[in-house]
């Protein structure tokens, strides 16, 4: 039960920074992908079953929220949410290069993804190339320092038990 | 499959198996789903959450906002008195010449809640919805110019859609040479607003000012649109390729106005 609400504690803290702070953010140019961030923290924390389930959730939920293309953001962060969850097995999480590379990634497949759907010409590369480096240039040292600074807070490293928490069906 | 992989593992891959599904499923048929109800119980849910994200900001803002707008009401005081003048003479003139009189807009003052889309907005949350007499079909607007039209509204709140969103459409016209077209938001090459089918016998210059346009079917005639930014020609050589600043500032938006749509305002359906 305590898993469920954080997990819907999180998802609604992603979602409310999404649309308040982070899309005045935005339009500035400086591209926070909170969505990517988020559901890479989730699967690192709690494995792949929560975090496919997480990205599901928190895509769906994204993707309410836009009148077009139910289901974009689902499928791509449930695909993060699994890879993330099944590397953090393997990986050692709590180095900071490591989720570096992991946002980086996760940030490039998101935003490249999402972006496909919005820009239906050819001539519109140039556009999505330059928003999706510009989000991955911010997202993954800033998601990175963020992590630190909770870890830092904290006193403890943040992603300990991960292999021993039951995903959602188990 | 799945009995080659470990219990968890295979969990694991049989829940990814069924969201790429669903999602795939969703991304065929979505269009074609009711997702206005869903998407009234999410306002529901985050419009007060929004609003108790946005007080710092807006208290930090509106301490600035304020001292702007003291200035600009005294600028506008000044204007108003030649204005009235102006006012006065050409109701006359419409008088003798037997033209409509104009009517001046209802504005329902409305907050603005959240955005959607990133990195350029698409959608706007609005503080007023059914209740509050905000109706589908209505055109929202900022002291600076046109937002869009309330797209969905709910008993409390409302959706407005923006400029920005590519399907939005808005009739236009220059407002200094009444040339017509009609507003367009492309993503490709680049996110820019554009007046199309302006045919290249008209004349366009840059910094004129774009309106609505009578032909406009969902919105009154005369609000600010924006301004012409560029002038190109169409690779199909006909037309001309107006690129369109906004006049409202679509990334920064924390209060605005709703007006009925002209068939409300006409007392039509």
């Amino acid at each position: 039960m305590r898993i469920l609400g954080a997990f819907a504690w999180f998802m609604l803290v992603t979602l409310l920074l999404r649309s308040t702070a982070l899309t005045a953010l935005a339009a500035r140019g400086l591209v926070f992908d909170v969505l990517a961030f988020a559901t890479v923290v989730w699967a690192l924390r709690w494995g792949e079953s929560w975090g496919v389930s997480f990205g599901f959730a928190l895509g769906l939920a994204a993707d309410l929220d836009a009148a077009h293309w139910l289901g974009r953001h689902a499928l791509a962060l449930a695909l993060i949410g699994y890879t993330v969850g099944r590397l953090s097995h393997t990986l050692v999480r709590d180095r900071a290069r490591v989720q570096a590379v992991l946002i980086l990634l996760a940030t490039v497949l998101h935003q490249s993804w999402a972006a496909c759907f919005e820009i239906g010409k050819l001539t519109g590369w140039p556009y999505v190339l330059e928003r999706v480096a510009l989000a991955a240039v911010v997202t993954a040292p800033v998601g990175t320092f963020l992590l630190a600074l909770v870890r830092r807070a904290s006193g403890q490293p943040l992603f300990t038990h991960a292999a021993v928490e039951p995903g959602p069906t188990g | 499959m799945g009995g080659f992989l470990p219990p968890a593992e295979g969990r694991s891959s049989a829940l990814l198996g069924l969201y790429a599904v669903v999602s795939l499923l969703l991304l065929v048929t979505g269009e074609r789903l009711p997702t206005e109800a869903l998407r009234g119980v999410g306002a529901w849910v985050f419009a007060p959450l929004d609003r108790v994200v946005l007080i710092g900001d807006r208290i930090a803002s509106s301490w600035r906002e304020n001292q702007h707008l003291r200035q600009r009401v005294t600028e506008l005081e000044l204007e108003n008195v030649k204005l009235r003048d102006a006012a006065v003479e050409n109701q006359q003139l419409r008088e003798e010449l037997q033209l409509p009189l104009w009517h001046g807009l209802p504005l329902k003052p409305v907050e603005i809640l959240a955005l959607s889309g990133e990195p350029i907005p698409v959608s706007a949350l609005l503080s007023a919805g059914r209740r509050q007499g905000v109706q589908t079909g209505d055109a929202a607007l900022t002291r600076d110019g046109l937002l869009g039209r309330v797209g969905e509204s709910y008993p409390s709140y409302s959706r407005v859609v923006l400029l920005t969103d590519p399907n939005s459409a808005v009739a236009c016209e220059v407002e200094s040479t009444g040339v017509l077209g009609v507003l367009h938001f492309f993503t490709a090459p680049k996110p820019r607003l554009m007046l199309t089918g302006v045919p290249l016998a008209d004349t366009v210059r840059t910094g004129e000012r774009v309106v609505t346009s009578g032909l406009s079917l969902r919105y009154p005639r005369g609000i600010l649109v924006g301004t012409v930014s560029k002038v190109g020609k169409d690779p199909s050589g006909l037309v001309q390729d107006l690129e369109i600043e906004p006049a409202a500032r679509l990334s920064r938006l924390r209060h605005g106005f709703v007006i009925p749509g002209p068939k409300a305002l006409e007392g039509g359906p």
